[in-house]
């Protein structure tokens, strides 16, 4: 009856409770009562909640939830600022790039063009001492990249650096040396610096001249690394890995961010539905300048509107530099526009009395070879991925016309951090017409129109719907309440947080063949492994990583469909054992940076005993207790067969393995 | 056979389910080739995913139009590597010259799929469904194409290989086939010796598992890390000559080169490479394309080389989902076009030809006014290599709804 309960209390807030009860039974009558609704008891409805609106339970989040009743829980969870998140910005906050905006991205992390800018004296060294050391060692580096191209050039000016062949091999083995002499050093240089307080640390390495800092950088690994840092402040941190490599400092920020949001926030849902965005209008982190976009692309334009109106959501990835970038379309010019023309910029100067100087025919032709076409990538996915689906109805010359429209929708040097704008002198004029409707020429407002019209589209309201409930209820969601969702989408002005609501009251949504229906994806396997465990993370690159060989890597998805969210995808020999080792390794405390105390894990659910003790608290702690037989036994078994050899501590297999065992099994890749 | 392996297994499977020991049915499978002297015909698929620009990949440097439509991405006449007058390779595909002189390696220009859709994705799941303009469709052709083998290797679980993290689309169906991301990560902790109880475990654990879903690929996936580890495909070095480029294409290729010399009787293979959604600076001689290409070519090259006499039983097919606009567009890069090339490569193949007829560029000729129309279907060169090289005659079942007659083939196999 949870559902019910759930309308009922929402209505107790605005009205009496007779009202209220009156109202309940005109729901029930209306929506019929579904047995499976009544037979999910309020310790699995917490369960199945945490699983589908969260990453997976953390301990004591399954106690906590119930106590709390878990249609209060999902409420609160519906509106995330009123969730206190401190937990998670105290995390984050080492990470600077967070809070910087793009241009301060590129200033503070300069990418190749900026060094090459600075290089060629079009740009200045920054005069802030880290910052600068920064330049100099991507000068440096730069510097260096031009002379090998000028020696390979030389070497052999037949064929020149278009064979793409190393330099001679006399000149490398001598570079090698070189580098090897370089690491050498630099591990004696690395020692000599760990005597040195952080701070004086820091200093000594702003003054050592730019290829040492470098060879000092590369040189630092592993644990090296880590006691290198230690007491360093995040911005020396940020510095000395920047010295390397800068614009690795922005992307691996964003990385871990998203790891550790999606494993310690408190706003589950907020994250849930900022990554469905995000793969919903997906982009790809290794196209040119969406290295320094995401940030902004992540933090300005998805999550803040991740519950809110779809259009809002639309417009702003629309305009979002990130997507202008990535599918194209500030590049995207209006083949009868004044700039495809070669007419230049009407400004108020402009002497109207003297005529204009002829161009030459041949002058056009070329100002109109160079950038004068439409470029449809997004205006085609923008109705393929983004709105209508695949089977919305919309023609080829639909695509070209919406092209037409965002004709103008560009980005002022977005290399350089800058942000949308609307360019007149781009803009296809004329009438265009989208899936049947004139839209009259008004500039940037055609574009607003389009996406006003797919935004409200019924074939729009079903492809959100079913992509929706394909996350939260099943690979293949029940077509009653997709067309449930689809009415409340488009009764609600596209309200996204009114259709989840639709969502999470269904009959559908608590059926019982929902149950762990849905397999996790990499990522949902790797977060909910981690909030299971009740891990301590320090460092999240590492489980970046994972991810990354599970097919998987954040922000790594190139073409713009986003990654599968369906069984069929995530469910293979290779992706299977990668799940395996994941949870033995994470078990076992062999991932870097991610501490996980198994007997910890003991304490919350019992005293440590016998091993079936510990079998069975550990499949309370990481499965809810709701472990199937068969794999009970099996593991149950395998401690049998590795029961205690005479004499031998504790040879039985640990906690850890226990742990990972059942992090490991067919129910864990379940949620 | 009446009964499936799989059904077999499912079956059967608790007899060997937690021991260590491999099967003995399976290591014959593994070692079946040598035994019997029989020889393992291999189909390898490989899909460009991104829409391959076909036109500047074998350039048609004998049309005029082509050179009009494409006035700053063209590859000059004098830049292709020529093939026969009027076709010529792009110039960072040298790696396949030899290849094509000594005709093992045979082209089919503006082929595709009747298909008009230009959506990358619908269009590559056509493609992998083998069904084109049919949804519905649950499996790859390529796993359909499993299901009538006449061979005596049909019960390695290496008989079905996807390189990379995830099963494609194009192998997924009733037949098993194993994804494979890296040969030396597969299995339960590595090469530690200490790990086999707790792989035993797993083992089990899915054997016995109620979650059909998760039972079926444990099983597979459990029966292939036995035979991997006995065969020990590591050992096998690329030959002298096959330089694999970086990168994860040519890692694929270097990989299934060692699972096919290690005799774990693989028949059929895929592997994708992206980058080739070319919509801005595509590049002509040298760039994005050029980049992708050398990449694209120096692999298969390399795989070539690498194979040696296995060459003689293996075919290699390539195809992408839909070429791209015949005209650049504003911004020296290419759209979503139709028709395509694709590459046979092989032992058995008569190579050193152009097959497929050429529809022409000038504008009456184009598709919808803007593309390269098909004039092969792709499935009438997928199914010459099904039913000739492998030997799989039920083409009917393999891409249902398609007139795929033997009469109808290109002959690119004779």
């Amino acid at each position: 009856m949870g559902f019910l309960r759930k309308q009922a209390v929402h209505l107790i807030a605005v009205s009496t409770l007779g009202l209220a009860l009156s109202v309940q039974f005109a729901i029930a009558k209306k929506e019929k009562r579904n047995p499976a609704a009544v037979q999910m008891d309020e310790q699995k409805r917490a369960l199945h909640a945490l699983n589908r609106l969260a990453f997976g339970p953390r301990p004591g989040d399954l106690e906590r939830v119930t106590a709390m009743g878990v249609d209060k829980w999902i409420d609160q969870q519906l509106h995330p600022d009123k969730i206190d998140d401190h937990a998670v910005d105290a995390r984050l906050a080492p990470f600077r790039t967070l809070r910087m905006d793009t241009r301060e991205l590129v200033e503070n992390f300069p990418p190749p063009q900026v060094i090459k800018a600075v290089a060629e004296g079009k740009q200045s060294l920054p005069s802030d001492s880290a910052r600068r050391a920064v330049y100099e060692a991507q000068l440096q580096r730069y510097q260096e990249k031009q002379e090998r191209k000028q020696d390979a050039a030389n070497a052999d000016p037949a064929t020149g650096a278009a064979a793409g062949k190393p330099a001679q091999p006399g000149a490398s083995d001598e570079e090698q040396a070189r580098r090897r002499e370089d690491r050498l050093y630099a591990d004696l240089k690395a020692e000599d610096l760990l005597d040195l307080p952080p701070d004086q640390r820091m200093k000594a390495i702003l003054k050592m001249p730019p290829e040492d800092q470098r060879a000092l950088e590369t040189s630092l690994k592993g644990d090296k690394r880590d006691e290198f840092m230690e007491g360093m402040k995040p911005q020396q941190r940020e510095t000395l890995m920047a010295l390397n490599n800068p614009q690795q400092v922005v992307t691996s920020e964003l990385m871990q961010s998203k790891l550790l949001r999606a494993i310690y926030s408190d706003r589950q849902l907020e994250e849930v539905m900022t990554d469905f965005w995000f793969n919903h209008f997906n982009v790809f982190i290794g196209k040119g300048a969406d290295r320094y976009l995401l940030t902004s692309y992540e933090r300005d334009v998805i999550r803040p509107r991740a519950m809110g109106k779809f259009e809002d959501l639309l417009v702003a990835t629309a305009q979002s530099p990130a997507m202008l970038f990535y599918l194209d379309n500030w590049l995207s010019v209006g083949p009868n526009s004044d700039f495809a023309n070669g007419i230049p910029k009407r400004n108020p100067n402009y002497n109207w009395r003297r005529p204009p100087r002829q161009r030459r025919p041949a002058q056009v032709k070329q100002a109109k070879s160079k950038r004068s076409g439409l470029n449809e990538n997004y205006g085609r996915e923008l109705m393929e991925l983004h709105t209508l689906g695949v089977n919305g109805g919309y023609t080829q010359k639909d695509v070209t016309e919406v092209a037409r429209v965002l004709t103008g929708w560009t980005l002022k040097q977005p290399r350089q951090g800058g942000g949308f704008i609307f360019e007149e002198r781009m803009h296809e004029p004329g009438d265009k017409y989208v899936l049947g409707h004139r839209i009259k020429p008004g500039g940037e407002k055609e574009g607003r129109e389009v996406l006003h019209l797919l935004a409200h589209h019924p074939a729009t309201a079903k492809f959100i719907s079913t992509k929706l409930a394909i996350r939260f209820v099943s690979d293949n969601p029940p077509p009653a309440l997709v067309n449930r969702m689809s009415q409340t989408f488009l009764k609600k002005d596209g309200d996204i947080r009114e259709v989840l609501k639709t969502m999470f009251h269904s009959p559908e949504f608590w059926a019982p063949d929902a149950y762990r229906a849905k397999v996790k994806t990499p990522l949902e396997f790797v977060v909910s492994a981690v909030r299971a465990s009740g891990a301590e993370v320090n460092d999240a690159l590492p489980l970046a990583r994972q991810l990354q060989t599970m097919g998987m890597q954040l922000y790594g998805m190139q073409p713009p469909t986003g990654y599968s969210m369906k069984a069929e995808t995530w469910v293979n020999s290779s992706a299977l054992l990668g799940r395996m080792n994941f949870a033995l390794a994470l078990t076992a405390g062999k991932l870097k940076g991610v501490q996980v105390d198994s007997d910890h894990i003991l304490a919350s659910n019992g005293s440590p005993g016998d091993s079936q003790t510990t079998l069975a608290a550990l499949e309370t702690t990481l499965l809810a207790g709701d472990v199937s037989r068969q794999t009970h036994d099996t593991i149950a078994a395998q401690m049998q067969t590795t029961d205690p050899k005479p004499g031998a501590a504790n040879s039985q297999p640990g906690t850890g393995v226990i742990a990972g065992l059942l992090l490991g099994s067919p129910e864990f890749q379940r949620r | 056979m009446s009964i499936t392996r799989r059904i077999f297994l499912r079956n059967g499977a608790m007899a060997v389910v937690g021991t260590a020991a491999v099967p003995h049915f399976l290591t014959r499978a593994a070692l079946g080739a040598v035994e019997s002297g029989g020889r393992t015909k291999r189909l390898v698929v490989i899909f460009q995913r991104g829409a391959a620009d076909g036109l500047n990949i074998v350039v048609p440097h004998g049309e005029q139009a082509y050179y009009a439509m494409r006035p700053s991405i063209n590859i000059p006449r004098n830049a292709v590597i020529d093939l026969d007058g009027f076709f010529g390779l792009h110039p960072a595909m040298s790696a396949l010259q030899p290849i094509w002189s000594e005709r093992h390696l045979a082209i089919v220009h503006a082929a595709g799929s009747p298909d008009p859709s230009r959506s990358h994705f619908d269009a590559q799941d056509f493609m992998e469904s083998g069904t084109p303009g049919i949804k519905a469709t649950e499996d790859g052709w390529l796993n359909r194409t499993l299901r009538d083998l006449p061979s005596a290797t049909d019960k390695s679980a290496f008989r079905a290989i996807g390189l990379g993290p995830s099963l494609p689309r194009i192998l997924s169906g009733r037949q098993p086939a194993v994804a494979l991301n890296n040969i030396n990560d597969f299995g339960v902790g590595g090469r530690n010796p200490n790990a086999a109880p707790v792989s035993n475990t797993f083992e089990a654990m899915y054997a016995n598992s109620v979650d059909t879903v998760m039972q079926g690929t444990g099983q597979e996936t459990f029966e292939a890390v036995k035979m991997m580890k006995s065969a020990d495909p590591a050992r096998y070095r690329p030959a002298v000559g096959a330089d694999y480029p970086r990168g994860r294409f040519g890692d694929s290729l270097k990989q299934l080169a060692q699972l096919i010399k290690a005799n774990l009787g693989v028949q059929v293979a895929f592997a994708d490479i992206g980058g080739w959604d070319h919509h801005v600076n595509e590049g002509s001689t040298q760039g994005q394309i050029a980049n992708v290409l050398r990449e694209f070519s120096q692999s298969l090259g390399a795989f070539w080389i690498d194979l040696g006499d296995l060459a003689e039983d293996t075919v290699v097919v390539t195809m992408s989902e839909f070429g791209r606009t015949a005209r650049e567009n504003g911004n020296r890069g290419t759209d979503h076009g139709h028709a395509n090339v694709m590459f046979v490569m092989g032992g058995p193949v008569k190579g050193g030809k152009v097959y497929g007829r050429w529809p022409g560029l000038e504008q009456s000729q184009l598709y919808e006014g803007r593309d390269l129309a098909v004039t092969t279907d792709f499935r009438r060169v997928l199914g010459e290599a099904v039913d000739r090289h492998l030997g799989n005659r039920a083409l009917s079942e393999v891409f249902p709804g398609f007139d795929n007659q033997a009469g109808k083939f290109l002959k690119y196999l004779g």
